[in-house]
């Protein structure tokens, strides 16, 4: 019996008059109408400045918006091209909208951009989230042009981060993923992306894409899945992110289950490619980069403390079946030390990452509890690495932040021996 | 001193009925120069009797009006619009004899006679220059726009940038400026002295009273200037046109005027007046977006400049083209849309002159066929009567080595023969060289070749304007835009009267489906009106239709 289509037919005749196109700019959209139409304003200018003669399209697959967001995205034009650019566009703007099927969100908004990619032959596509308040029009051309005029498959995108932002990215996905895939991508789970044509069809045809990958879970996906298969991979600055949603710390638990658990998951998937893999490269980097000095971000490290110590003293006899006695032990003296003296070391941590995701790939207890028992250790490495790096200019942060990821490297072999243990 | 002459006594009268007022509605033009089309004698260089010659061949074409490059005496520097006398004709050409049998036989065939009337300069050679140019008190000397120094009218544009540094010149005889728009050898006339507005009604109704029909009138726009102004569309040039106009039909009320105003639309609506002006206009904003909408695959350059055109008065009609004896002009586009024409047309730079591109509409379509169907289904479907420049109708080539814009101005290719079936002379006498590549040239293309095919380009074009010429909702109708979601198809409706006419086009180059919302047509019968076979009824769902490459339909929608 052949298998049913997961594209509606509304959304096949509205690809069938979109017809074969150069770029095509996925949005998908729940609930974003207060937000979205900038957005969309904002991609159609870069679309029409830096890609004039290209054929374009917006795709906006929509999870059944209740507040108006594709009438939004629908609605949303330039009225006078010519006071934005002094010109007007050559061709005609397609904004496609069509709700996917479903309920896993993110996963079947990337397979519905990922079919319509395939189908009108994109030779570049781009990422956007609805809710951005700091996109503009540049933004699509760093992220399309390493694409469309340098034959890249993948970019990811580089932010501009406060400090101590993005500490889940510099403490753990970056330096795993550069020491296990081999690849120097600084935000592995941007929530923007470029990807080929070609890339976008692979996509599609990968069987792990099926996978339930929670909320970014899809993005973490996207990079290893196109670093594992052997594309070209490379990044572009973009500048301070400013999204209209913010998570907050009480989000922490399931960020991580969402980002650590997909990333533990990818590594299974792609076992054979990252075991094997040798050395790491440097990903080109395209853009310009600002010097701005933004203000740090300000996190309650003595709280972050206070729970990484309860949580290793209430979560032992879970943590006893996820990390080696030695392991154990030395997070167990550190937890111990007096909070102005108190570090956690950059091997530790990285055994620390390293045996729980070889404890995730043997399911050496349930995998939600296993990542709901790294949230307090974390919690003890930021707050670490805060009073680490209090004083400290960006270099010297960065300086640190090098050392940390050298630590993984080093370690690599113990990853991959822990990852290979029969149990 | 020189001034026009009585009109001939022999005036030649249209034979067909007092005709329909708005004849030049429902007309198809073809657009030829004598000196390109035949040579009757010898001599390398067309003429009048040549082109009698080949009468029966435009009649056999089908279009209904005629309109001929200059002839007059002319030291030919450009083109012939460089005149020296209005009222003769380059012996080249023949004589005001043969211009009269040209005339007779053409009536006779039920075609109309347009001729050039270049009123915004004459030559330098012209006899009203010598005059004035002789001394500053000369009788004539207003008959020209003179300066003592060369920054007045300063900010004005320089139309032929490739060659002018100033539309002023020095005139080292009378020791001032003269001001011309054009070439340093085409002065301007000065439209603010009345004698000069007399001179010419003098010279229209020289050729009127012979039986022309129609005048094309030359370079519109800058027959007046002022101080702070662009010295364009100004509104004494309107008054002139008025003048003219008005004069015109007290004498001779079926005789129409054709402008040449390369404007956008809004500026080119006034040229129409409330109807006391010009009866046609050319569309000349139209014409690059149509090979623009072919080369990005979409619809939106003409539905754009198409919805910036205002209405005209119900006595009027745009004049449509695609390509004529200039360039294919790029001055009413933007910088953007510009250079991706010389991008996708013009890459070899020599191809590009002033601001445009300077090839016929077969090389301009790389000779595809299918593309050259398209563009003339469009321009025989869209508002306002089309124009066909001669040699274009069997697909001829240009050389754009031949120098300014004689490489789209090369003999007539009627065969495979000597000098392509043009001239007897040596080849070496002819006034430009004929094509002769392999792709191009006479051998392969020429009108004895295509007669003998029922689907060569000639005999398509035939159909094609048989059947435009089917249906006056071509010619009259109004148009109105659908807008299916494919933006690669074009589509449209011509309606007027009891008369529908839906027309589709695909303008990419692959094969296109496409969705019509024509529930305003439930019940109605698309017919397809070159092979008259029924399609099915319009109901209330999307009529589906797909499409091959560039391909089109024209659909007579019948209620039945």
């Amino acid at each position: 019996m052949a298998e049913e289509s997961f594209l509606s037919d509304d959304f096949v005749s509205q690809l069938t008059a979109v017809g074969e196109v150069d770029i095509l700019v996925g949005l998908p959209t729940l609930n974003n109408r207060d937000t979205v139409q900038r957005v969309v304003n904002a991609i159609i200018v870069g679309l029409v400045k830096y890609y004039p003669r290209e054929r374009c399209a917006l795709i906006n697959p929509d999870g059944g918006s209740k507040d108006g967001t594709t009438e939004a995205v629908q609605a949303a034009s330039i009225p006078d091209f010519r006071a934005v650019l002094a010109s007007n566009p050559l061709r005609t703007m397609h904004v496609v909208s069509a709700q996917y099927p479903g309920v896993r969100g993110q996963n079947e908004a990337l397979r519905m951009l990922f079919a319509a990619a395939d189908l009108l032959g994109a030779k570049a596509c781009a990422l956007f989230s609805p809710d951005l308040e700091s996109l503009t029009p540049e933004w699509l051309d760093a992220m399309v042009r390493p694409v469309l005029k340098d034959g890249h498959d993948f970019v990811a995108p580089v932010y501009q981060r406060r400090r101590f932002d993005g500490l889940l990215v510099k403490n753990v996905l970056h330096p795993l993923i550069r020491a296990a895939y081999g690849y120097q991508v600084e935000e592995p789970v941007g929530r923007e992306a470029a990807f080929s044509g070609r890339l976008a069809a692979y996509f599609l045809g990968d069987e792990s894409r099926r996978e339930d990958f929670p909320g970014l879970g899809a993005h973490v996906w996207m990079t290893t899945a196109a670093m594992a298969g052997g594309f070209r991979v490379c990044q572009a600055f973009l500048g301070p992110r400013v999204a209209a949603s913010k998570r907050s710390a009480l989000d922490l638990n399931t960020t991580i289950q969402e980002i650590g658990g997909s990333l533990f998951r990818c590594m299974e998937i792609q076992q054979a490619y990252w075991t094997s893999r040798q050395g790491c490269e440097q990903v080109p980097t395209f853009g310009f980069q600002p010097v701005l000095d933004l203000d740090p971000l300000r996190i309650d490290r003595r709280r972050m403390y206070q729970m990484f110590r309860t949580g290793v003293d209430q979560l032992e006899s879970v943590l006893e079946k996820i990390l080696s006695p030695a392991t154990l032990q030395a997070i167990g003296e550190i937890s111990k030390a007096e909070e102005r003296h108190f570090r956690f070391p950059d091997d530790l941590w990285a055994k620390t990452i390293y045996e729980f995701a070889s404890s995730y790939h043997h399911s050496a207890i349930n995998r939600d509890h296993l990542l709901q028992a790294l949230t307090p250790l974390y919690r003890g490495r930021v707050s670490s690495f805060i009073l680490e790096n209090a004083g400290a200019e960006a270099e010297e942060v960065e300086r640190k932040l090098d050392l940390l990821r050298q630590d993984y490297e080093r370690l690599k072999p113990y990853l991959v021996e822990a990852w290979n243990r029969q149990t | 001193m020189s001034t026009t002459s009585a009109p001939p006594s022999t005036a030649v009268t249209p034979p067909y009925p007092a005709a329909d007022p708005l004849w030049y509605k429902d007309a198809v033009i073809y657009e030829l120069h004598p000196r390109a089309f035949n040579d009757s004698n010898g001599d390398g260089i067309g003429d009048f009797p040549g082109l009698l010659q080949k009468l029966d061949y435009v009649q056999d074409l089908g279009v209904t009006a005629v309109w001929l490059l200059p002839f007059y005496p002319s030291p030919l520097k450009d083109g012939g619009y460089d005149i020296s006398d209005y009222t003769g004709i380059n012996p080249s050409y023949g004589t005001l004899n043969d211009f009269r049998e040209l005339l007779e036989q053409a009536h006779r065939r039920n075609l109309r006679v347009i001729t050039e009337l270049v009123i915004n300069h004459t030559s330098d050679q012209h006899p009203w220059f010598q005059e004035a140019r002789s001394s500053r008190d000369n009788p004539r000397r207003n008959w020209y726009v003179w300066s003592d120094t060369d920054d007045r009218y300063r900010g004005v544009r320089i139309i032929f940038k490739d060659t002018e540094l100033s539309n002023w010149s020095w005139d080292p005889i009378s020791k001032s400026y003269y001001w011309h728009r054009f070439f340093g050898h085409q002065p301007d006339l000065n439209f603010d002295n009345p004698e000069v507005r007399e001179e010419m009604w003098k010279v229209m109704q020289f050729w009127a009273e012979m039986g022309v029909d129609g005048f094309r009138v030359d370079a519109v726009p800058y027959l007046v200037e002022r101080e702070g102004t662009s010295c364009e569309n100004l509104p004494e040039t309107h008054e002139v046109v008025k003048f003219l106009r008005r004069r015109l039909d007290e004498k001779y009320p079926t005789r129409f005027l054709l402008a040449e105003a390369n404007q956008w639309p809004a500026d080119v609506r006034p040229y129409f007046g409330d109807g006391d002006e010009f009866h046609m206009a050319f569309h000349f904003p139209l014409m690059p977006r149509m090979f623009m909408a072919v080369k990005l695959e979409d619809r939106k350059p003409i539905i754009d400049i198409l919805q910036q055109t205002p209405d005209i008065p119900e006595n009027c009609q745009w004049g449509i083209f695609l390509r004529n004896h200039d360039e294919l002009t790029l001055e009413m586009v933007s910088d953007e849309e510009r250079d991706y024409m010389y991008d996708m047309y013009a890459l070899d730079s020599g191809a590009r002159l002033n601001l445009g591109i300077r090839r016929r509409l077969a090389p301009l379509m790389e000779n595809d066929r299918r593309r050259l169907e398209l563009m003339n289904g469009m321009l025989m479907s869209l508002p306002g009567s089309p124009v066909l420049y001669y040699g274009d109708e069997i697909g001829m080539g240009d050389n754009i080595f031949l120098g300014d814009r004689n490489g789209v101005r090369t003999p007539m290719q009627w065969s495979g023969g000597w000098n392509a079936g043009f001239s007897v002379a040596d080849p070496e006498r002819l006034y430009l060289p004929l094509l002769s590549n392999p792709v191009y040239g006479y051998q392969t293309v020429n009108v004895e070749a295509q007669r003998r095919s029922d689907h060569s380009l000639l005999s398509w074009m035939k159909r094609l304007i048989r059947v435009r010429k089917s249906s006056r909702a071509f010619s009259r109708g109004r148009i109105e835009f659908l807008q299916p979601r494919n933006h690669r198809v074009f589509a449209y409706i011509r309606e007027t009267g009891n008369e529908r006419v839906l027309v589709v086009n695909n303008l990419s180059r692959a094969a296109q489906a496409v969705e019509l919302d024509l529930r305003t047509f439930e019940g109605y019968i698309p017919v397809e009106m070159f092979g008259g076979n029924p399609f099915p009824r319009i109901g209330r769902l999307p009529y589906l239709l797909t499409l091959g490459p560039y391909h089109f339909y024209w659909f007579r929608l019948r209620r039945l």
